[in-house]
């Protein structure tokens, strides 16, 4: 019992991805300020803000629904911890894991984006709200290539369980190469989701300022921003699990030291795009999902048919 | 002859009455004033005739008995002549350019705000460039305009 | 979703100055638009008419901040037109050496807020860090980053050594190089052109029609420039072609201001080349004779206008300033019929407008109410390091420690 709360709450549960969701900002901030040539911020920058924010009192529109408007950062914040329970991190084994594992970590993954909509929706501001439906306008857009481009390691697999394809994958090394694709179409299907650049048109803040966060402040805001930190550790983690399969069982230490590798190697590919990018029309990032991205998913799906042919018998 | 003062001839032989009021004053600028009455025709002939194609700006003036304004009109190969025209303060109304420069509504909304003349035909539109709470009748750029003691300023905020 | 009217501005994160966009919206797209403007409004030109010239050589500089050499050199122009001054050869090469420098760290600032807009961040950081080399050019011939305060009534208040020669060339070897990079950048990058391209469209004929001036004119095919067309200062005697670009879009307003800045480079080397010799100023007198005078500059954003009326006192009876901005305000409406709202700021921007210099007359101008101003400003600042000093936070001993380590 005291195990499980450990786990669910400090290690690798709540705390552990906090302190890894802040560290990988800090990160990301300040290779897109070296690569800007900026200094960029200290190493506690992000947890100051997040205590910063913290601090400070929440503001709710007068006009606003205060109980859909509280309610949304929290449930961020739980769908993106949660997310992390199913995926094997620096072992073979997830914390939890049953088969079909895989379908529901990307629906969780997905409720951060839904409460961006609900919660711009429900500040009523007309920033908010135009940020809002830009959010679920995108969402449609990038969803749809990554299902695809991670459902298809899991056919090559033969298995819906994240943690029996790590076991898949682990036993039969080099597998992972075939997936380079998925790889790239799940990295600019992050982009969207993490509203970065050039996908950051839900809170394009020389349009329409902030966007769906423009009336959050205080706790709230702290809230969603920890929620988006930690969704970007998780869904790095679910890209290295699913793409990145490899460096299992060899003790934990060190397979904690290539985990943690590899999240933030993903971490830099999202943050070297976001500096070379500029940001999308909504229409031109539709656009471009659908005419070459989600063509890309198929292409990386009908690979892995062929292959599961070929090579499992 | 240069082709300011071949503009200085053809403006004479076109319009009599302007004699004595077209100079040239350097290279490339040309000021002239015109009466009221004839301003419409002079003008129209300037940009179809001796194609002054460009409006600069419209400076308005208060000059004690009448208030004026000055077009300033370009052509391409830059020379520049400002025409005057002038109205009595009992009465004064002008007469909007809109129709051969959509781009004077915002010089005319500015002489319109600093000066209280009016310009007929100027379509409804937002006041430029004082603030809406202006207070009505106070026009700043007239000579008698001197600004109103500010009430209730707080010296210790 | 059914149309929506939103406020941009007078506050807002795409705009570095107060006016105010309505915009009304179906969707993504735009149905309608309205400008209001005049929040910037100073009363310069009522202060003018209550100023020595030489008082308003500093007032007109301090119209904006960006362009201050275009307009402290227009009102010079126009007194020394009417006061019949023969200003010196060396004195109109330094005003136009001026001139250039500031329109390259105008352009270069331009395209950063372009990168900003576009949600191109690294551009923005990448210009404004190489805008640093001409401005601490800038700085080392006249003194200060903006408002130079290089012109005076007859000439100019500084000349230029050799060595400031030799270090202006240098610096305009650095940024040569750094722009012919953002061309490049800027014709291959594909999300940036994709952003730029298309966008904001003004045809040649609706540019002429609503009178479009500068690079906003000339990227839709307005072959004019005031340097060419009315020579002022030294550009009667230099080599230089008028950039114009046929994409009347964004981007060709992008490609026609970099390739002016690569015009601009040529001009200054010119410039230092055949500078030649002689004072750098003729004493003015104090009082002007009566008469009237248009003086035209071609600003880094367009034409710049400036009217000048004296009646043979000390002080101008009339000036009247018209910005480039107010000129191409007007193209706006047109720009963005039938656009994306995610094309606003960008197509905004395109104009580079400058709504200080564009609103600037009227205010209250008296002694009185300016020193209020300070007192105020002062009040203010004494009751903030109050209040946090009552908070615990005193910066006095810091203050003195800093102090003593300096002295």
């Amino acid at each position: 019992m005291i195990a499980a709360f450990f786990n669910l709450l400090i290690f690798p549960g709540f705390l552990f991805l906090a302190i890894f969701g802040l560290a990988a900002e800090y990160i990301d901030r300040i290779i897109y300020a070296r690569l800007q040539n900026r200094m960029g911020p200290p190493w506690f920058q992000p947890l100051a803000d997040l205590i910063k924010l913290i601090a400070k009192e929440d503001v709710i529109p007068c006009e606003a629904n205060p109980r859909m408007f509280k309610m949304m950062p929290i449930l961020a914040l739980t769908a993106a911890v949660t997310a992390s329970f199913y995926i094997p991190l620096w072992g073979e084994r997830a914390l939890f894991s049953f088969n079909g594992d895989l379908v529901v970590v990307l629906y969780l993954l997905t409720i951060p984006t839904l409460t961006f909509f609900l919660g711009g929706w429900y500040s009523t501001s007309l920033f908010s709200k135009i940020g809002a439906m830009r959010a679920i306008t995108q969402l449609f857009a990038y969803e749809v290539p990554l299902f695809i481009c991670i459902l298809a390691p899991a056919l090559l697999a033969n298995t819906w369980s994240l943690s029996e394809m790590a076991a898949f994958y682990a036993a039969h090394p080099f597998y992972w190469t075939f997936n380079l694709i998925g790889f790239g179409v799940a990295l600019i299907a992050m982009l969207g989701k993490l509203e970065k650049v050039p996908f950051d048109i839900p809170e394009a803040e020389t349009e329409i300022v902030a966007g769906t966060f423009t009336e959050y402040s205080g706790k709230l805001l702290g809230f969603f921003k920890l929620a988006i930190d930690v969704e970007a550790v998780v869904g790095a983690s679910l890209l290295a699990a699913v793409f990145l399969p490899f460096g299992y069982g060899i003790g934990s230490y060190l397979g904690f030291v290539i985990y943690v590798a590899k999240v933030l190697f993903i971490i830099c590919l999202l943050a070297l795009s976001r500096t070379i990018f500029a940001r999308l029309r909504i229409d031109q990032m539709m656009e471009f999902c659908w005419k070459y991205v989600a063509p890309l998913a198929f292409v990386q799906l009908v690979i892995d048919l062929a292959l599961k042919g070929v090579l499992i018998r | 002859m240069t082709s300011e003062e071949n503009i200085q001839e053809g403006l004479l032989k076109k319009f009599a009455f302007l004699d004595g009021n077209i100079k040239v004053q350097r290279a490339r600028r040309i000021f002239g004033i015109v009466d009221h009455g004839k301003f419409r025709e002079v003008f129209e002939s300037l940009i179809k005739d001796f194609g002054f194609t460009l409006l600069c700006t419209i400076t308005g003036f208060d000059e004690g008995e009448v208030f004026s304004l000055m077009y300033h009109m370009a052509r391409p190969d830059g020379i520049v002549l400002s025409i005057k025209t002038s109205a009595p303060k009992d009465k004064p109304i002008f007469k909007t350019v809109t129709a051969y420069f959509p781009d004077a509504e915002i010089y005319e909304r500015e002489v319109v705000g600093l000066f209280g003349v009016t310009v007929e035909g100027l379509g409804p539109g937002n006041s430029y460039p004082l603030p809406d709470d202006w207070p009505k009748g106070q026009y700043p750029l007239r000579k008698d305009w001197k600004p109103a003691p500010k009430k209730g300023e707080v010296k210790d905020a | 979703m059914h149309k929506v009217i939103i406020p941009i501005g007078p506050q807002h994160p795409a705009l570095k100055e107060p006016e105010s966009f309505r915009i009304q919206l179906s969707g993504e797209r735009i149905t309608g638009f309205s400008v209001k403007l005049g929040y910037n409004h100073r009363g310069i030109e009522k202060a003018c008419e209550e100023r020595t010239y030489l008082q308003d050589v500093y007032l007109t500089e301090r119209i904006c901040g960006i362009c201050s050499h275009a307009h402290s050199t227009a009102f010079t122009q126009a007194v020394e037109e009417i006061a019949a001054l023969a200003v010196p050869k060396r004195a109109l090469y330094i005003r136009t050496l001026i001139g250039e420098l500031e329109r390259i760290h105008s352009h270069l600032l331009w395209l950063g807020v372009a990168g900003h807009e576009i949600g191109f961040d690294t551009l923005l950081m990448y210009t404004w860090r190489d805008r640093e080399v001409v401005m601490d050019i800038l700085a080392t011939t006249t003194g200060n980053r903006v408002n130079y305060g290089i012109n005076t009534i007859g000439g100019v208040r500084r000349d230029i050594s050799l060595a400031q020669v030799k270090d202006i060339l240098k610096a305009v070897d650095i940024l040569e190089e750094r722009t012919k990079y953002y061309i490049d950048i800027s014709t291959k990058e594909t999300t940036m052109i994709k952003r730029l391209s298309g966008v904001g469209v003004l045809s040649h004929k609706d540019a002429v029609r609503l009178g479009a001036v500068g690079p906003t004119g000339r990227a839709s095919g307005v072959d004019r420039d005031v340097r060419r067309d009315d020579p002022y200062a030294a550009y009667g005697e230099l080599d230089f072609n008028v950039i114009t670009d046929d994409h009347c879009d964004v981007y060709g307003r992008a490609v026609v201001r970099l390739k002016e800045l690569m015009e601009s480079y040529r001009l200054i080397r010119q410039i230092l080349k055949n500078m030649p010799e002689g004072p750098i100023a003729v004493k003015a007198p104090r009082k002007i004779p009566a008469g009237e005078a248009v003086s035209r500059y071609e600003a880094p954003r367009g034409e710049d206008v400036h009217y000048v009326k004296s009646n043979g006192t000390d002080k101008p009876e009339r000036v009247k300033v018209r910005a480039p901005t107010l000129a191409n305000v007007q193209t706006v409406a047109k720009m963005l019929e039938d656009g994306q709202l995610a094309d606003l700021p960008i197509v905004i921007a395109a104009i580079d407008p400058c709504f200080s210099c564009t609103d600037r007359l009227i205010s209250i101008k008296d002694t009185k109410s300016k020193k209020t101003n300070i007192l105020m400003w002062d009040d203010l600042h004494s009751y903030s390091v109050k209040w946090y000093r009552d908070k615990g936070i005193d910066f006095t001993k810091l203050n003195r420690k800093l102090q003593g380590k300096m002295s």
